[in-house]
């Protein structure tokens, strides 16, 4: 199968073999209810948000808040710890020693994540134009090099990697943070794959009108690799928005938390008062919503870059 | 030594451009922005990944705390894993169950989902949106939404289902028989949507003039999946399924965040939820065996290498039938 048959498949309005039927029908029933399930924790998610501290813990308890209120969000009456049960801290009121508490943590994902996405695409788009594009000697070999990488889980780098970033001073900073993650051997292999099946007259004609490599590479490579870069940023982005283990390890203190270890941080103060899953709900909510709304956005981009990345293999 | 061998040809290609060779410092001239264009890419690669990968060899081979320089001890602490480590044993043991229930589920779910829902129709689309959805918000806020499902309190969710069914309230994540299917139904919540998608594309890219050929021919529709769609499908199933596989293999959030008592306790009721990638961290950030941890790491890259040989071997048996 080819990248071209993919994308037209996606075109190609396929015309129903059949004309529905009642027994097809009945048949599709338990995936309809299936489809129902698998909303039911998103649900449960936001309405959870939005009950009061005692409604959270009725039994049987309630599929729509019977009074919705937004104290999970901010409690006008929380007056502190060891005040009335009914009321706890609610997301934007806590971690109150860090200068703009939850908003500052949603500040470092959406920073870190656009950060990332960028500069790896970037350095990526470079290296596979170089494997492609130009007759450097070595080339191949430096890109079975790289696709070889993809085979080693990451895990195996993480620990000389802590100490690393630990030796050079960087933990606890934006710079260990983010540095770490940019060079992507498998955006490499996704774009080395895509620019091979664009033809070379493009580059070539360019350079005999005298073009630089780097001129080359900003002015036709980069518009070209358009649709494959869209993509990758969506992977990326989505991807470093949930990363979780190496902020975990490597940031200490609270103003640097992204959303995910904000979570496990409520998730670890949940254990001692049950009143707070409110909260972690709301966190929850809004911490899983930029996610969706991106999905909703750029849904065409999402399932062709799956089904592309799916093809190459 | 024969003949042939010492009055050698000169080899082909030599005489067609004997005078275009550059001169070396030509092809550095001529090849200078390119190796410059690889530079930012390859300093990262190698500062952050090549070396940190020496680093680990070595230091699974030794006895690190972290503050002590390492201690060389051979391959002790790969021995330990192997023979003597229970907690590690469990470890394996939970992943290999978690991984072939999650990845069996999570394609076959897929694959039934993509032969349901393959049109461009309104309701098809609809469906597959809402099927791929949980697969866009993964991360430790849905983790935490299970959490909170799965609570023992009688008010949680999976409680009140149960009791509707007539199964009375169970403590979900204290039970250690449950610990595991727990994880395959947030893996194939999360990850069916995403099979689909591939499925999806697989079956649409499936040339028309084969069903048609085969229906005037009298194929059953049956016959029909059996003999055409499943066939054409090998290479995206294939696909499928050892992605799914390594990243089964490496699963760690939902462990780490569903049992915590405290942050310093991963594993679950007595360890029935402990997997490698956790019980790695365990090692590693909670008790500082930086050697250890850097030998189960390599563990798990050579346990993930294994299972994908394997089922790259297995696959292209498939093909020759």
């Amino acid at each position: 199968m080819s990248v071209a048959t993919v994308i037209e498949a996606d075109r190609v309005d396929k015309k129903p073999r059949k004309r529905p039927n009642l027994l097809g029908e009945l048949a599709r029933l338990p995936l309809y209810l299936w489809a129902a399930v698998v909303l039911i924790p998103f649900w449960w998610m936001i309405i959870a948000a939005f009950k009061t501290v005692p409604e959270l813990m009725r039994n049987p308890p309630t599929f729509f808040p019977q009074s919705p209120s937004a104290d999970s969000f901010y409690d006008p009456e929380y007056t502190g710890p060891g005040g009335d049960p009914d009321h706890v801290a609610g997301v934007f009121q806590r971690w109150d020693d860090v200068a703009g508490g939850f908003l500052r943590f949603a500040f470092n994902s959406f920073m870190v994540t656009v950060v990332v996405t960028v500069l790896s695409l970037l350095i990526a788009s470079l290296a596979a134009y170089m494997m492609t594009k130009t007759a450097a000697p070595g080339r191949r070999i430096i890109f079975v090099v790289i696709i070889s990488s993809m085979m080693i889980p990451w895990q195996v780098s993480l620990i000389p990697n802590y100490l690393l970033v630990s030796d050079l001073g960087m933990t606890d900073s934006y710079l260990g943070y983010i540095v770490p993650g940019l060079a992507k051997a498998f955006v490499v292999f996704f774009l080395v794959q895509y620019l091979r099946s664009i033809p070379d007259d493009l580059v070539h004609a360019a350079r005999v009108d005298g073009a630089s490599e780097w001129r080359i590479w900003w002015k036709i490579i980069l518009p070209l690799l358009r649709p494959a870069l869209a993509a990758m940023a969506i992977f990326v982005a989505l991807a470093e928005w949930n990363n979780f283990l190496w902020p975990l390890i490597i940031i200490r203190s609270d103003e640097l938390f992204n959303l995910p270890v904000a979570l496990s941080n409520l998730n670890n103060a949940i254990v001692s008062s049950p009143g707070s899953m409110g909260v972690a709900m709301a966190a929850s909510m809004l911490a899983t919503l930029p996610t969706v709304v991106f999905f909703f956005m750029f849904q065409k981009h999402f399932i062709k870059g799956i089904a592309l990345s799916g093809i190459k293999a | 030594m024969s003949v042939k061998q010492t009055v050698r040809p000169e080899p082909e290609a030599e005489p067609a451009r004997p005078v275009r060779r550059p001169r070396r410092g030509h092809r550095l001239q001529r090849f200078g922005p390119a190796y410059l264009m690889l530079v930012p890419f390859a300093l990262l690669f190698l500062v952050f990944l090549v070396y940190p990968l020496g680093r680990s060899l070595y230091y699974s081979l030794t006895d690190f705390n972290g503050i002590r320089s390492p201690e060389l001890v051979g391959f002790e602490n790969f021995t330990t894993l192997i023979f003597e480590d229970d907690r590690f044993h469990t470890a394996i043991w939970n992943t290999f169950k978690y991984v072939i229930a999650s990845v069996a589920l999570t394609t076959a779910l897929g694959l039934l989902l993509a032969m349901s829902f393959k049109s461009t129709s309104m309701r098809d689309r609809l469906l597959r949106t809402v099927f791929f959805l949980p697969s866009v918000s993964a991360g430790v806020g849905v983790v935490l939404v299970w959490k909170w499902i799965f609570m023992v309190d009688s008010w949680g969710l999976a409680n009140t289902i149960s009791r509707f069914l007539g199964g009375g309230n169970k403590a979900w994540l204290a039970e250690p028989t449950l610990s595991v299917p727990i994880l395959v139904v947030l893996a194939v919540w999360g990850g069916v949507g995403y099979a689909m998608v591939l499925f999806v594309a697989g079956v649409n890219a499936i040339p028309d003039e084969l069903y048609e050929q085969a229906s005037i021919d009298g194929a059953s529709k049956v016959r029909q999946f059996w003999h055409i769609t499943l066939p054409m499908l090998r290479p995206v199933t294939v696909f499928v399924v050892i992605t799914s596989t390594i990243g089964a293999f490496q699963i760690f959030e939902p462990v780490y965040l569903l049992w915590n008592r405290s942050s310093s306790i991963v594993g679950g009721p007595i360890d029935s939820a402990l997997t490698i990638v956790p019980y790695l961290y365990d090692m590693g950030f909670n008790r500082f065996q930086l050697g250890y941890a850097s030998a189960i790491a390599w563990v798990l890259f050579f346990i993930i290498f294994i299972v994908t040989l394997i089922q790259l071997r297995v696959t292209r048996t498939f093909k020759e039938f």
